[in-house]
């Protein structure tokens, strides 16, 4: 086994590891932390894919923006006396079955059974300077209308969490 | 040597996993934690496309407009369910349940 | 640069969009005493303008890619943008008198009405499967935080949360057949997936796409609340303030169903004259046919037992969002105009429903049917107005909505026998519907009162808003060939591709 792939599997069980502590453990700082490592799991893969800026971008906003602000959610919807975080769960089985033999044995079978278009692909390189003239390029449209997105939700946001002291 | 579908069998696990966590949690912010789940697998699927594939970096910059949207997803999604819990006293979603069906 | 350049040239409207939120932020952000007034000025001056602007778009016929292929520009696009705009004009100066939003700041309402509009323009001329996601989620990020405007209402809140819940895992799963797309065809165009397809595709990866399509149609089926993704549907609408439901009710279902039109037909088929194909083996008429018929009856069914106004009328837009389909399934040059003047009849009849329903309760301030017992007296002009709304729901001529069912109909039927038995489906759903728009009816006019109450009178503007509405069901029976040529010539171009 070469390193490439020693490193995949590493980063591979990590990711669907954590992933799976995310959705089964019963603690919600658990579930929090575990998805730290999804996330970073996921990072890993994408620069062994060649994605060194999505890489860094994952970490930065996923791991620095979202997980923070989930873990923000965890803290404020419980009563700070209340350490005992636990996350309580619906009916397991018929979710287990419908998400486990059922999409996920459709989606192994889809996945092994198709052809995808495959091509030259791409060797891993850097990819920063592309991205940035594929941005101010092509991609400008959706580019400016992300930091409208983005406006939207900060209003909106702050909108609904904030407590208004006028009538 | 590992090839596209090792990439695209974790990112179905991934899949899975999120689906099976937004079926069966109770807790809201559990909820969200699948939904991550689910967007990460289909950014692994386009990451890994984009290199296996015909080699243009589409799927890299799709995958960058799902990470900005997540984000805005979640800060939106967290407002609103901070707001359940100062009226209800619960971060539970089938507690929340003024409104039948 | 001049690509650039020239895009931007045919973009005036949503720069128009744009300016507008800006502004409107701005203002808001001052905290002047007048802004709420202000800022509504602000929302309805902009939205005329970018109708203004949409007019040398429609004139100079023209058809192309804008942006590198992001956005696409024809003719339907165009007839698409004036009526989301439409939608969200008349949202925005006619539903002022609604008891939800009072003590609420009107400004950031503005704001996000503006940005849901131009993310609805995105979303209906997205030619690019990454630029439609994106437009995708910023109409549906803004529609949640509309719904959550009330955030001192329980209601309001759980139905916004019912709705960001449901809507982020259906766009996700979505999301996730867009990158087997992406997979399956190396690209994110929708012209290079179409080319990719149209080649015909190897057996092996038949399974694959079918299991795309579904994924797909999950967001598309979300959007447009079709079974079975209608479930967060009835609880948003009646959660929601209801200026809000009346504009989830109609602009995000017609952007869902341009984009649906546009991803079906230029993603997934190949054209032939006057006819489009879609992709060889899949028996996706069937396939549609079968939600559509679904999603009527589904809707009808549970409408017949509602006593909230508002959730009567969710209902009822799930069942016109299965007529609407039709036209989806004639898969006819004649199925998609069907579907033009289906959507701009629904936009007249539904904002005309729920604006009564507002006013009903900003009045009375009850959404219970029961409460509407003995309207005809308190109110006559109001009830006669919401007959005129009722029955163009109903599809009973010579009222526009009959007109949107007859084409509808239409296209159907002259597809040819197999698709007569969707034909009656749809007919004696649209015969079951008669049922509780009369008897919403009945209650105003006939059922007596429990208690007396007072003559109920409308301010100026609120009555010259419902008889506007009521004119726009009646009226443009008078000038039809118009409208229908209005209509053909929005098709001509984009057959062409």
């Amino acid at each position: 086994m070469n390193a490439e792939a020693a490193v995949f599997w590493v980063f591979a069980a990590l990711t669907v590891g954590s992933a799976a502590v995310v959705v089964l453990a019963r603690s919600l700082i658990y579930n929090a932390f575990a998805l730290l490592f999804t996330f970073f799991g996921v990072a890993g893969l994408y620069v062994l894919l060649g994605a060194d800026f999505l890489a860094a971008t994952q970490l930065l906003i996923y791991v620095g923006g979202i997980l923070v602000l989930l873990l923000f959610g965890v803290m404020l919807t419980h009563k700070l006396y209340d350490l005992d975080l636990r996350a309580e769960v619906a009916q397991f089985a018929p979710g287990l079955i419908i998400a486990g033999p059922g999409v996920f044995g459709l989606l192994v079978i889809t996945i092994l059974k198709t052809r995808w278009a495959t091509g030259p692909g791409r060797p891993p390189a850097p990819t920063t300077a592309e991205i940035g003239r594929l941005f101010m390029g092509p991609y400008l449209l959706p580019f400016e209308a992300a930091s409208i997105l983005l406006l939207v939700a900060l209003i909106g946001a702050a909108m609904i969490v904030r407590r208004r002291k006028d009538a | 040597m590992i090839t596209l579908q090792h990439y695209l069998l974790v990112s179905a696990a991934l899949f899975s996993l999120g689906l099976l966590g937004v079926l069966t949690r109770r807790n809201a912010v559990n909820i969200l934690m699948g939904i991550e789940l689910i967007l990460n697998s289909a950014n692994v699927n386009l990451v890994a496309f984009s290199r296996y594939g015909t080699g243009n970096l589409q799927g890299q910059l799709f995958a960058i407009f799902v990470i900005v949207i997540a984000a805005a997803e979640v800060a939106v999604a967290l407002a609103i369910v901070l707001t359940l819990y100062r009226l209800r006293r619960t971060p539970n979603v089938d507690e929340a349940d003024l409104l039948r069906g | 640069m001049n690509e650039l350049l020239d895009s931007l040239r045919r973009f005036h409207p949503e720069i128009a969009l744009t300016a507008g939120l800006l502004l409107v932020v701005l203002v808001d952000a001052t905290g002047v005493k007048a802004r709420d007034l202000l800022c509504r000025t602000l929302s309805a001056a902009t939205f005329v303008v970018a109708l203004v602007l949409c007019v040398p778009l429609y004139e100079a016929g023209w058809s192309g890619e804008l942006f590198g292929g992001m956005l696409a520009l024809d003719p339907m696009s165009v007839f698409f943008k004036v009526i989301l705009i439409a939608a969200s004009l008349l949202v925005a100066l006619a539903f002022g008198s609604s008891r939800e939003m009072l003590g609420l700041g009107q400004g950031e309402f503005h704001a996000l009405l503006l940005a849901v509009t131009l993310s609805n323009l995105l979303m209906a001329s997205a030619n690019d499967v990454a630029m439609l996601y994106l437009a995708l989620e910023m109409v549906s990020i803004t529609s949640y935080v509309m719904v959550a405007y009330m955030k001192g209402d329980r209601l309001s809140n759980e139905a916004s949360l019912k709705y960001v819940l449901f809507g982020a895992v259906s766009t996700g799963a979505m999301l996730y057949g867009l990158s087997l797309l992406y997979g399956m065809t190396g690209t994110t165009s929708l012209q290079g997936i179409r080319e990719a397809l149209a080649g015909g595709f190897p057996e092996e990866n038949r399974f694959a796409v079918y299991l795309v399509t579904f994924l797909v149609f999950a967001g598309f089926g979300f959007k447009t609340a079709a079974v079975p993704f209608h479930f967060w549907c009835p609880d948003v609408y009646e959660g929601a303030p209801t200026p809000v439901t009346a504009f989830l009710s109609v602009a995000p279902k017609a952007a869902g169903f341009a984009v649906m039109l546009r991803f079906f037909f230029r993603g997934l088929s190949t054209s032939g004259p006057g006819a489009w194909d879609l992709e060889s083996t899949i028996n996706w008429p069937m396939v549609l046919m079968l939600i559509s018929a679904a999603t009527m009856t589904v809707g009808n069914v549970a409408a017949l037992t509602q006593t909230n106004m508002k959730r009567l009328l969710a209902y009822s837009s799930i069942a016109h969002a299965g007529y609407i389909m039709m036209g989806v399934v004639a898969l006819s040059e004649n199925g998609a105009r069907s579907m033009l003047v289906y959507l701009a009849a629904y936009l007249f009849m539904n904002l005309g429903a729920f604006l009564v329903v507002t006013l009903v309760h900003f009045y009375d301030g009850s959404f219970d049917l029961r409460d509407y017992a003995g309207l005809s007296r308190r109110a006559p002009g109001l009830t006669l107005a919401m007959a005129i709304f009722l029955l163009s729901l109903m599809g009973i001529p010579p009222l526009v909505g009959f007109m949107g069912k007859l084409y509808v109909f239409a296209a159907i039927v002259e597809k040819g026998q197999t698709y007569y038995w969707y034909a009656v489906v749809a007919a004696l759903n649209a015969a079951v519907a008669a049922y509780y728009y009369a008897r919403v009816l009945r209650t105003m006019v006939m059922d007596p009162e429990l208690e007396e109450k007072p003559p109920l009178r409308l301010s100026l503007a609120d009555s010259s808003w419902v008889f506007f509405f009521a004119m726009a069901n009646v009226l443009p029976l008078l000038w039809w060939a118009r409208v229908d040529g209005w209509a053909r010539s929005s098709l001509t171009l984009f057959a062409g591709r």
